[in-house]
């Protein structure tokens, strides 16, 4: 019998689910501790930031093993991942405890003697707690498939997602939110668990579909362009389209919550100087790329070839001092009034803009709403205006998703500009391509049967708090086009014979719609979830 | 020819039902089918589900992006289009999309090609489980995914059989052996076959298999989809959702139908076959001093009395995620009228002619009686009192500035008169606050509560929403939990001249399956 028969690539037993099984007990640990010691424990903000560092450190010894093959990395990289995911659910746990903390002292102080149930508190109220929950999701499904050491360099792709995703959270900030009663069920954990789990292993099959087109042999330049295309629209969406209409980035504003909860953010934005010239110019370098690589790949020409590489590389340092001077001008800025004052002084149109924002916050019927003139608008702005003015500031929350969605471009980019870095060598060292075919399927399956169950829960759990299974809200319907997806994704698999390629686009696809799902729907879109 | 009676002699080596028929779906291409089979195996091909899934992902999304006018925000956004967006949004039903008839169509006719999807290939299927392969050519399993062959003494293969079966049944397989003659034809000079030169050979085969229930799974999966969609469309067509408003002491046999009109929402008047009575409204408060408003609230309460002449009186509570259900009908928490009231108060009453203070709680709607005689009824509330227009007794906003509770007070014997108990902020000498009946009047302490809650009701007479989302929902987890969490894997180990062949597949799970089929090997390797 061939010897190749016994040599497995995953380890046997049950050792093989230590690394996994290490980091949730220890978090588990660090929750009994966080018990006995109060807030004299670390933070989970500070635990939060330990997960991002590990996940970040992971994620450059995976690559640097993909790279440069090398047993210590490799251990380390896989370490590394496990320290990310311990500390990432170690964060969310406390924050679990901490929340119950917080809470009771506020009734206390008030006389109100109650102890309402600790499952209140389980971090699943806002758009932070779901991004730790997804993140520890997509950590913990690349420990659970690194039990193949082959698999082993998804960490490489899947750990820099997770630590984005912590970013975002960053900048949404910590703060505990005012639970709407609503939110106080069971089938919260249940619902929002489940959700964090499906996403996570949707970002698993997704950074699986990556790994597969690279090592199909799809070209780095078909890669450059797709990801160009994603920051330029990222890079135009933003700021409300002004940044390649004006040539302008406004930041947006916050004023403080009187109560001490977390700011309101204020209807007026900001112009941050040259932050919007820089985004331009990023985006005129990724056109570049695009223009060049398209040439390349439809004329087979060298020279565009060659061009659009060093435009890439261009457009990666740009983009990366773009980002730094953005959050660098968001954090030195301290005149907010006089320059915001300044501002409409010179274009006093951001009233009747930042009024008919007001408007529409305060659900009035289309009747109310359209008797509202512009004078009126640029009325209720001026107010606004001379009740808040002084209190405005600047800051990185808000705006988590436009400075998380740079960040996603620019890490975009990065990673092309990797790829492009001895390529071949890069795919020979990749798994099969029929074995990444399998798991790409299996986690498709996965994240299907995952939202299938999110969907399933939020409906029971929307019949219990209000009589009405489904009705079609935004984050609904979000995740229903998403797990339709999965399901056309799956079923073509059957009538096409659609795998490898096809499947890898179709994986892509689905992720980029559990996203919308995560983000989108939250801040774009209005309806029942618009607190996560 | 058997020595347990578990072996199976065959002499004409079959396929399996299952390759069978898709061996003949090849043959039946060929033919042209009438009209009426085609359009069935348009409607239930695969290929069309998926096209019927990607429509309605694209409808979904626009959905999405166009506020739809249910949601709160329409009238707003609806107010912000201009003119032609107005008229062709509407005309092509954008504005409530997923009510559409077009959209409901296509989920009929997904349902149908669901239906007959299963129907066609539910007996491919079935046969995995009823006509299992049993048997198998060492060319064939040399071409299945995974395979493996070694050299054994086949000297006795009823021995050798035995030994491979245990191995087998050690990983969780169970697992049948057969016998049959596979016919074999020697050469000419040319290396083609000659058929005149036949010889039968012996062989045994062994085959084991785990999960094959797993193959009908998808089956289980679209009829709870289909149970979930039919439980789904009884409740639309059957129920409708409305709302009735709670104010302690108030009864009602009326409940508001809501009716959407783009930006328009009209409200029907329908009426319940019983009354309910609100007896009480409650608040929980995280902090007791600070506002009603939503944030800082713990949950609402509704305490109703349900009068039905065919069953009697019934009473109910009703939280937030604890609705109340009764006779079809279901009643939620929805919002409250957040004009501050008092769910009770606590008066603080100061005798005229001396004497000790007086402490007396009294419920919303309720009453009570003092050590003396005195009736004091609760009557009303006002958060922020003043004087209106006409003079009288008026509330400025629905917050508790100035709060007041106003009571109807009868002496005994004496005439009923109207009391205004302030809560600090009235002058002394002010004359509405001025001693009535005897007694100094203070407000001391009051339980906040809004002045109304608001109650959804769902009517759902044949229960099709549970139907759809307990029965449908939780069999659809299940099923979907038990399609990709197991599989079907069958092994066969071919015992022939001097050596095994084994081959093996699964039906997902692939790289599972790839470690178990190693353990497999590397068992029957040690034992034979």
């Amino acid at each position: 019998m061939a010897k190749e028969i016994y040599d497995s690539e995953i380890g046997r037993g049950w050792t093989t689910y230590v690394p996994a099984g290490l980091a949730i007990v220890g978090a588990f640990l660090m929750l009994g501790l966080r018990l006995q010691l109060g807030e004299r424990f670390i933070s989970d903000g500070a635990l939060m930031m330990l997960a991002l560092a590990s996940y970040l450190f992971a994620a450059l010894f995976q690559l640097t093993n993909l790279y440069a093959p090398s047993e210590m990395a490799r251990r380390i990289g896989l370490w590394s991942a496990v320290a990310g995911v311990f500390f990432n659910l170690s964060s969310w746990l406390v924050r679990w405890d901490a929340a119950y903390e917080h809470e009771i002292a506020i009734m206390r102080e008030s006389g109100n003697m109650a102890t309402p149930w600790i499952f209140r508190y389980v971090p699943f109220a806002n758009l932070y707690d779901l991004s730790l929950a997804f993140a520890f999701g997509a950590g913990i499904a690349t420990l659970l498939f690194a039990r193949r050491r082959n698999f082993q360099v998804l960490g490489a792709f899947t750990l820099p997602l997770a630590a984005i995703i912590l970013t975002l959270a960053r900048f949404i900030g910590n703060e505990f939110i005012d639970l709407p009663p609503v939110l106080d069920s069971y089938w919260r954990p249940i619902h929002v668990g489940v959700a964090s789990l499906s996403y996570g292993v949707a970002l698993v099959c997704f950074a699986i579909a990556v790994i597969y087109l690279l090592k199909d042999r799809v070209k780095v330049e078909a890669m450059a362009i797709w990801s160009s295309i994603f920051a330029i629209g990222v890079i135009g969406s933003i700021s409300k389209f002004s940044v390649l209409t004006e040539l302008v980035y406004r930041a947006g504003l916050f004023v403080p919550n009187p109560d001490g909860g977390k700011a309101f953010s204020a209807p007026f934005r900001l112009d941050t100087p040259y932050v919007g010239v820089a985004l331009a110019f990023c985006a005129l370098l990724l056109a570049g790329v695009i223009v060049s690589f398209l040439v390349y790949l439809y004329r087979e020409n060298q020279g565009a070839k060659t061009l659009g590489h060093l435009l890439l590389k261009v457009a990666l340092i740009a983009q990366i001092l773009t980002v730094g001077l953005l959050v660098a001008e968001i954090r030195e800025t301290n005149n907010v009034p006089e320059r915001l004052r300044a501002q409409i002084a010179a274009n006093p149109s951001q009233l009747v803009t930042a009024g008919r924002a007001m408007a529409e916050r305060q659900q009035l019927s289309a009747r109310e709403f359209a008797a509202i003139t512009p004078a009126q608008h640029e009325q209720m702005g001026r107010q606004y205006l001379q009740a808040n003015g002084d209190k405005l500031y600047l800051s990185v929350g808000t705006n988590p998703v436009e400075i998380a969605g740079l960040i996603t471009a620019l890490a975009g980019t990065f990673f092309v500009v990797l790829f492009a870095f001895r390529t071949d060598k890069l795919r020979e060292r990749l798994p099969s391509l029929e074995s990444l075919d399998s798991l790409m399927y299996k986690t498709a399956c996965l994240a299907f049967a995952g939202l299938a169950m999110l969907l399933i829960t939020g409906a029971i759990w929307a019949n219990e708090s209000w009589g009405r299974p489904w009705g079609f809200d935004s984050k609904e319907t979000g995740a229903l086009v998403a797990w339709l997806t999965y399901a056309a994704f799956l079923h073509t698999r059957i009538s096409r014979g659609w795998t490898g390629r096809s499947s890898a686009y179709f994986a892509v696809l689905g992720f980029l719609l559990v996203i919308f799902t995560y983000l989108g729907v939250s801040y774009l879109l209005p309806g029942l979830h618009s607190y996560a | 020819m058997t020595n347990n009676g578990r072996y199976v002699m065959i002499f004409i080596l079959r396929m399996s039902a299952a390759e069978q028929t898709i061996g003949g779906r090849e043959v039946a291409k060929t033919r042209i089918k009438p009209i009426g089979d085609r359009i069935l195996d348009f409607l239930s091909s695969v290929r069309f589900g998926v096209s019927l899934l990607c429509t309605l992902v694209v409808l979904s999304m626009i959905g999405m992006l166009i506020i739809q006018q249910n949601v709160q925000g329409f009238d707003a956004y609806y107010a912000s289009l201009t003119p032609a967006e107005k008229l062709v949004y509407g005309s092509l039903g954008f504005f409530d999309i997923y009510y559409a008839w077009y959209f409901k169509f296509l989920l009929l006719i997904l349902s149908l090609n669901i239906i007959l999807a299963s129907i066609d290939r539910f007996p491919s299927a079935w046969s995995y489980i009823s006509k299992p392969k049993l048997t198998a050519t060492s060319s064939w399993l040399e071409q299945q995914a995974q395979t493996a062959t070694f050299a054994a003494d086949s000297s006795d293969h009823d021995a050798l059989a035995e030994k491979i079966s245990r191995a087998f049944k050690a990983n969780g397989l169970s697992t049948q052996t057969s016998k049959f003659d596979e016919l074999s034809y020697g050469t000419d000079e040319s290396g083609l076959k000659d058929f005149a030169n036949v010889s039968t050979e012996s062989r045994t085969i062994i085959f084991g298999e785990s999960g094959r229930i797993n193959r009908i799974g998808a089956y289980i999966v679209h009829v709870c989809l289909l149970t979930l969609f039919l439980g789904h469309f009884v409740a639309l067509q059957t129920g409708f959702d409305a709302d009735v408003r709670m104010i302690p002491g108030d009864a009602t046999d009326q409940i508001q139908m809501i009716q959407f009109d783009l930006d328009k929402k009209e409200k029907f008047n329908v009426e319940l076959p019983f009354s309910m009575t609100c007896t009480d409204i409650q608040q929980r408060l995280i902090d007791p001093r600070g506002s009603i408003d939503v944030t800082n609230t713990l949950d609402w309460r509704t305490q109703v009395i349900v009068d039905d002449p065919e069953y009697g009186q019934t009473t109910a509570d009703i939280s937030m995620n604890k609705p109340f259900s009764y006779r079809g009908y279901r009643f939620f928490q929805a919002q409250t009228i957040p004009v501050g009231n008092a769910r009770t108060i606590d008066l603080n009453l100061i005798p005229q002619d001396g004497g000790a203070h007086v402490s007396v709680t009294i419920p919303r709607t309720g009453e009570s009686t003092l050590g003396d005689g005195t009736k004091v009824e609760y009557e009303e509330f006002l958060p922020d009192f003043t004087f209106n227009a006409d003079g009288k007794p008026d509330t400025r906003s629905g917050e508790y500035n100035n709060p007041v509770a106003i009571l109807g007070v009868t002496p005994p014997g004496g005439e009923r008169v109207r009391v205004f108990a302030f809560g600090g902020n009235m002058p002394d000498n002010a004359p509405v606050s001025a001693p009535k009946a005897g007694y100094k009047w203070k407000l001391a302490n009051y339980e906040k509560s809004p002045f109304a809650h608001v109650l959804s009701i769902k009517y759902d007479p044949f229960n099709g929403a549970f139907i759809a989302w307990y029965f449908g929902g939780f069999g659809l987890i299940g099923a979907l939990c038990f399609v990709f969490f197991f599989s079907h894997r069958r092994v066969w180990a071919l015992i022939e001249n001097g050596r095994i062949v084994m081959g093996g597949n699964a039906n997902r799970n692939h790289l599972g399956f790839e470690d178990k089929f190693n353990k497999v090997v590397r068992d029957v390797g040690e034992v034979v």
